[in-house]
């Protein structure tokens, strides 16, 4: 039998519950500006609402689960974990969010320009599979527009 | 009128507004057809680096990239089935298929000459409509913007995406986020956790950056090693004859793209679908079939998404709205300098409106000029490798929202909202609506108190107002008609109206 039921992703279903609650945290973040049914002109009435229209909406997106279907090579739960892992975990996406984590921190303590060559260079080292040279060639030759255009064009300050 | 005249020509007759716009649009046409860059990014990040600048020199920039930017995506749709921008989706349909018959050049010619005639078709429609339509918005009470704000952000969530409910959520997050800070009325804290940092609000373009650079910075991580296929590109001046058959198509397309951009929280994106739709029914018998390179499937979609520009400007100057993502950034602009978008803007500052209006027909101009030059070294840029694309794209994220306050912490939000749009991005909710929610929802939070206000906090008489008055009644009665078309009453109505039939 052929089923063309939307199909639901790895990992979806978790997504959505996760936004159910932190519709519910809004809702009482909301709650304590003037209660829980605040008047209806007052500065908590706008963001009740909105967190009550999150919540009804997060509970429509879970209840269209209903008419969806996992993918049938995902039989269990521990496959459906494990195909999120492999499609959202893989080791160029890891890596390119710990470094864009750790080039954050290190602009506070190395400056600007010292952590974003050093970032630059290590992440198109590691894109590009080696090529050292033209690596630290493309990092040095975009610091240098970056210096140009923003420092002395646009004259912004950086961090 | 010689005033109007003067306003309309500043950026023709200033050698630096000119060099501005033609550097804008140029750039915009990269920057809209490099898979990984979006205007909506550019404009972003660019709006935090022109807070310092003259306001005609940051506008002519923006105006600029705007236009050069709905028109760039098309160019790579054709040359590597790629839409550079969301607007350039449907060009694909056709223009992709018309490029493997060896036809590219031609096929960006004429998307070139439509996408200019749709240009300046919006544009003089936002010349005609929004001295007019402001005029009228004077009249407008603080509840008939509150119902325009409420129907904007109703469009938003029904039109931008397969999920109604995710639309509505995505608007309502936004709005929250807009909320953040201290209330304007009674100085209370409002969704600000505790955290005293958090009082001064979220900055908008904090957000803008996290949602639109770096969450797509991280989405594109997906298609990292994509090797984009070459197409021979040669002749691509359009014959005047081929440009002239396909004008009336071009017209009717550039008045959808119009009208369909000048709804709040629609751009060029649903404009160029509906105007692709329209072509497949009004084009009975096209040469080639629509989907297998019909000239017809890229005239209308190209002709509507630059049209959509201009249709996106006027509830921008009108009403203080914006019509998409990028007006929206574009309304943070004027507000950064001073100015008071909405009806007041014709009033207090019209020289803005006629230099908008002068500078959209120029950058049309220089997209005629760029769109039909260069096309060999811009086939070489675009071949950009995503690997050295996305870690600068990052920087540059970072860059732009230090410039903003010098804050480091507003760095981290950014990251922040990077991290979790690329999440919600990933499970099927669109960017636009949160960021349409983060403008519209403080909006709609002061009109509606200054309506309970003028009504003593009367709900009853409030919604008496909404249909009593004439204008809120029509717009009620739209809000009611929009809400309904998205329940099983739609489908119940039109089965009645076919057993009448």
């Amino acid at each position: 039998m052929n089923d063309n039921r939307e199909r639901v992703k790895p990992g979806e279903k978790v997504f959505d519950w996760l936004l159910l609650l932190f519709s519910g945290g809004l809702l009482y973040e909301a709650s304590r500006i003037d209660g829980i049914l605040p008047s209806l002109n007052s500065p908590g009435s706008f963001p009740v609402g909105l967190a009550v229209i999150m919540i009804v909406a997060s509970l429509i997106i879970l209840f269209s689960h209903r008419y969806k279907r996992r993918d049938p090579e995902l039989t269990t739960a521990g496959d459906e974990f494990k195909a999120f892992l492999a499609e959202h975990f893989q080791p160029h996406i890891i890596v390119f969010s710990v470094f864009s984590i750790a080039y954050l921190v290190a602009i506070s303590w190395l400056s600007f320009y010292i952590s974003t060559f050093i970032f630059l260079a290590i992440m198109f080292m590691y894109y590009r599979g080696g090529k050292v040279v033209s690596s630290l060639v493309i990092s040095g030759v975009s610091i240098a527009i970056i210096y140009v255009l923003f420092t002395l064009v646009f004259r912004v300050y950086l961090p | 009128m010689i005033d109007t005249f003067h306003y309309f020509l500043m950026a023709w007759v200033d050698p630096h507004l000119l060099l501005l716009t033609a550097l804008g649009t140029l750039g915009g046409i990269y920057i809209g057809a490099i898979p990984g860059l979006s205007v909506t990014m550019a404009v972003s990040i660019l709006i935090s680096f022109t807070f310092a600048w003259d306001i005609n020199d940051a506008l002519a920039l923006m105006v600029g990239i705007y236009v050069g930017g709905v028109y760039g995506g098309s160019r790579t749709a054709i040359l590597l089935n790629i839409p550079g921008a969301p607007s350039a989706v449907t060009t694909a349909f056709d223009g992709y298929p018309l490029a493997q018959r060896g036809e590219a050049g031609r096929a960006i010619g004429l998307s070139t000459v439509m996408s200019v005639i749709g240009g300046i078709l919006g544009t003089v429609i936002l010349a005609g409509t929004a001295p007019w339509l402001a005029d009228m918005a004077l009249e407008f009470a603080p509840r008939d913007y509150f119902l325009i704000a409420v129907l904007g952000l109703l469009l938003v969530s029904t039109l931008s995406g397969k999920s109604l409910a995710r639309g509505i959520f995505s608007v309502a997050l936004g709005a929250a986020i807009g909320l953040v800070g201290m209330d304007m009325v009674t100085a209370q804290p409002r969704l600000t956790m505790g955290n005293m940092q958090l009082l001064g609000g979220i900055h908008y373009v904090v957000v803008m950056i996290g949602l639109f650079g770096v969450a797509e910075a991280f989405y594109q991580l997906h298609n990292l090693n994509k090797v984009p296929v070459k197409q021979k590109v040669d002749k691509i001046i359009p014959p005047l004859k081929m440009v002239l058959k396909f004008l009336p198509l071009s017209m009717r397309s550039g008045i959808i793209g119009v009208v369909v951009g000048a709804l709040p929280g629609t751009g060029g994106d649903i404009a160029s679908l509906f105007a692709y739709d329209h072509a497949k029914r009004s084009v009975k018998n096209p040469k080639v079939p629509f989907g297998e390179g019909a000239y017809e499937g890229l005239v209308a979609p190209e002709t509507a998404n630059n049209a959509a520009v201009g249709g996106a400007y006027v509830p921008m100057l009108t009403l203080g709205m914006p019509g998409d993502a990028v007006t929206a950034v574009i309304i943070g602009a004027l507000v950064i300098h001073g100015l008071n978008p909405g009806p007041m803007l014709m009033i207090e500052t019209p020289h803005i409106f006629w230099f908008t209006v002068g500078n959209l027909v120029l950058a049309n101009v220089f997209l005629l000029i760029f769109g039909l030059t260069g096309i060999k070294i811009f086939t070489r840029v675009v071949e950009v490798p995503k690997a050295i694309l996305i870690p600068l794209i990052l920087v540059l994220c970072v860059v732009g929202t230090y410039s903003i306050n010098s804050n480091m912490t507003e760095v981290y939000w950014m990251l922040g909202f990077g991290l979790f749009g690329y999440w919600l991005k990933v499970f099927g909710f669109q960017m636009g609506p949160i960021i349409l929610g983060v403008i519209l929802g403080p909006l709609i939070d002061n009109t509606y108190r200054q309506a309970m206000s003028s009504v003593g906090d009367s709900g009853g008489q409030f919604l008496l107002d909404l249909v009593t008055n004439p204008l809120s009644l029509v717009l009620t009665s739209v809000i009611v008609l929009v809400l309904l078309g998205q329940t099983p009453a739609k489908a119940w109505f039109n089965g009645k109206l076919k057993r009448q039939a």
